[in-house]
């Protein structure tokens, strides 16, 4: 029993340890560790992200581990920010991401600054942030070695989710993934929206077709005046106030369409474009 | 279904005249839609802001798309909160963009987490051109827990912020050591607004600590109405289904709205169904059996839900860190990480391996909010070490 416990306790010292292996300040030469590493759990998380808190907790937030660095005056902290999975790990950063930059090949993604980056890897949301005391110094270099190296021991995908490739990419804006209540409508759990010059596209998975057929035809009950469209296994379009024109269609497990569009007619023939590049 | 001119022209009404209510209909997917509910519009004054305010504002920082903020507007909430930090500045962009031509209509904040006047007056830029507005209403100095973190250039910042027009109106917002900073605060006479944490599992220490705001004119804005809460209940507790069925979360924020020091509340909105049932909050007591439903899961939570007020600290006979072993009891029992929770257990108790709750005949750790501490570190022990 004895045995048993020690066995369990180097384990478990073995696993601290190798998680860990990320958070290494001597990953850039002239760095070095400053102060102690900290952690976070969801249930203290508001101690170091005051209410930004909240928007991890939304994604499945699990823990973050984080260390801050200092080569001279300049100070980097580190934060690595375990979600529930890959795909909460991609929707974290995808929600935080500058739309206005172009996204790195870090991981699944990432984006590198003069004095920030942050990248997704596997379950991973890493967040990097300098404070320099030349504020206007361009340490993109720093960043981007810190990064590489971190990828190195981290765990997991490298590849964005697969449902990213269905969005039609001609004129794309962003992609974001949204934790819950897509286009503000319950029913639409959890998916990926698209924003386009001209109004949005979404895609929402359920666990069957059944699931995704019941979830079909309790939006268009909330649609008054919705029609059927032929998009997909089933659609329907209308118009609603705040979502302008709406196309949404089911194809197998899969629930997607398009709103914001100036006509229902306009959200079906975008709708059938979407459709055609889903499995 | 009232129309749309009719609602605009209450809110209008609304913004403009001292304390009123009245009724309006909302319609949660199309004009031609009947209703979905009857809405009571109530408001109160944002103390010395002369603002008026619904008691139900919006905390737009989760929510899923903007279609529910400019829905929001329309049912006449006309409080919107958001931050230069959510979401990288991503949020502010949503909330301007659906806000809006409302955006005259409605009351605006926003908050900086900038440590001096230069990245303060930087992110004050970034918010007016992300919100698309030529000022805001009520700028906040980003989550403090105390006067000595505010530097007098961050006063500086926001007093040249009002008097370039670019602000009306400047406040803190703050989750911890509200106690000390809300007082601290009144005593500064800085400030119009707090942004403080409140709901119903705070003791009175709290409650006078927003009267003392109140009483020197500040205007009390809620946040976290139901954090730590109702929200903290998972499945397969004993009180899940009570507390999770439609209504629950309403007490919750009723018991805030009612509170007559607290000018509004910005409970986070994802979506439509929480918008409308939010709605339901303004202009209604709290029942009796909604008071019951309160004070039931106040009472189930009291003896396990640690505060981390700090009062027990050092008052345990043998040394260990109650409070530090009280959180690891919660990552476990609460989160579901049995495996952080050990490890952080190994860490605080380093060098009281040997001690056990069981050894001391009574307990010199007395919690002031009721947890039972020698038999919830007895668990930790039993679990962890």
């Amino acid at each position: 029993m004895k045995a048993a416990g020690l066995l369990l306790a180097v384990l478990l010292a073995a696993g601290t340890a190798g998680a860990e292996d990320y958070l290494n300040c001597h990953f850039v030469p002239g760095w070095e560790p400053s102060g102690a590493k900290r952690q976070y759990a969801a249930d203290n998380l508001f101690e170091y992200k005051d209410g930004g808190a909240e928007g991890y907790l939304s994604f499945g937030f699990v823990r973050l581990q984080g260390i801050t660095c200092a080569s001279g005056a300049n100070t980097l902290d580190i934060d690595v920010s375990e979600m529930g999975d890959a795909d909460a790990a991609y929707g974290m950063f995808a929600a935080n991401l500058d739309s206005s930059l172009p996204i790195a090949k870090l991981g699944m993604g990432g984006q590198v600054e003069k004095q920030s980056a942050s990248f997704a890897k596997g379950k991973y949301y890493v967040e990097l942030v300098e404070v320099a005391s030349n504020p206007d110094s361009d340490d993109t270099a720093t960043m981007q070695a810190f990064a590489t190296k971190m990828l190195e021991h981290l765990e997991g995908r490298e590849t964005p989710p697969e449902v990213l490739e269905w969005f039609v990419k001609e004129n794309l804006a962003s992609i974001r993934l949204v934790p819950e209540s897509v286009l503000g409508l319950r029913q639409l759990k959890r998916g990926y929206v698209a924003r386009y010059p001209q109004g949005q596209a979404f895609i929402v998975q359920e666990e069957s077709p059944e699931a995704a057929a019941a979830v079909l035809n309790s939006l268009r009950q909330g649609f008054e005046g919705a029609t059927t469209a032929k998009v997909g296994d089933e659609a329907f379009q209308a118009t609603a106030k705040y979502l302008g024109g709406v196309c949404i269609f089911r194809k197998g497990r899969t629930i997607a369409g398009y709103a914001n569009l100036p006509e229902p007619q306009d959200a079906s023939t975008q709708a059938f474009r979407l459709a055609a590049r889903i499995p | 279904m009232a129309p749309t001119t009719s609602r605009r022209a209450f809110l209008s009404a609304g913004l403009a005249l001292p304390v009123a209510s009245a009724s309006s209909k909302i319609d949660f997917w199309n004009p031609a839609e009947p209703a979905a509910s009857a809405v009571k519009l109530d408001y109160k004054v944002l103390g010395r802001t002369g603002l008026k305010v619904t008691t139900v504002g919006f905390g737009c920082m989760i929510t899923s798309d903007g279609s529910v903020i400019e829905r929001a507007a329309d049912a006449g909430i006309n409080y919107f909160d958001t931050a230069r930090g959510y979401s990288h500045g991503n949020n502010e962009r949503m909330v301007g963009a659906a806000l809006g031509a409302k955006r005259k209509q409605v009351v605006l904040s926003t908050k900086t987490h900038a440590p001096d006047k230069a990245g303060m007056q930087q992110h004050l830029e970034q918010s007016l051109r992300e919100l698309n507005t030529d000022y805001i209403d009520i700028w906040y100095l980003h989550g403090h827990s105390s006067g000595d973190e505010i530097h007098d250039d961050m006063i500086e910042a926001q007093q040249t912020a009002k008097q370039q027009g670019k602000i009306r109106f400047a406040g803190i917002s703050t989750h911890s050591g509200q106690q000390q900073l809300l007082p601290w605060m009144a005593q500064k006479g800085a400030f119009d607004v707090v942004l403080a944490a409140y709901n119903f599992t705070m003791d009175a220490g709290m409650e006078q600590a927003i009267a003392t705001a109140a009483k020197a004119g500040m205007g009390v804005v809620a946040m976290k109405v139901m954090a730590g809460g109702i929200r903290s209940v998972r499945p397969g507790d004993p009180n899940y289904d009570k507390l999770t069925h439609p209504g629950a979360l309403l007490a919750a924020l009723k018991w805030v709205v009612n509170k007559p020091n607290v000018a509004t509340t910005i409970p986070s909105i994802t979506d439509n169904d929480q918008l409308e049932e939010n709605l339901k909050a303004m202009g209604s007591k709290l029942s009796s059996g909604e008071e019951k439903l309160l004070a039931a899961h106040l009472e189930m939570i009291r003896p396990i839900y640690c505060r981390l007020c700090g009062q027990c600290e050092g008052a345990c006979r043998k040394g260990l860190p109650v409070a530090d072993v009280l959180r690891c009891l919660t990552y476990a029992d609460g989160y579901g990480q049995f495996a952080l929770g050990r490890e952080r257990f190994l860490e605080v108790t380093t060098g009281r391996e040997a001690i056990r709750c069981g050894d001391c005949a009574e307990c010199t750790v007395e919690c002031p909010h009721g947890v039972h501490v020698a038999e919830r570190v007895a668990r930790a022990q039993e679990l962890f070490a």
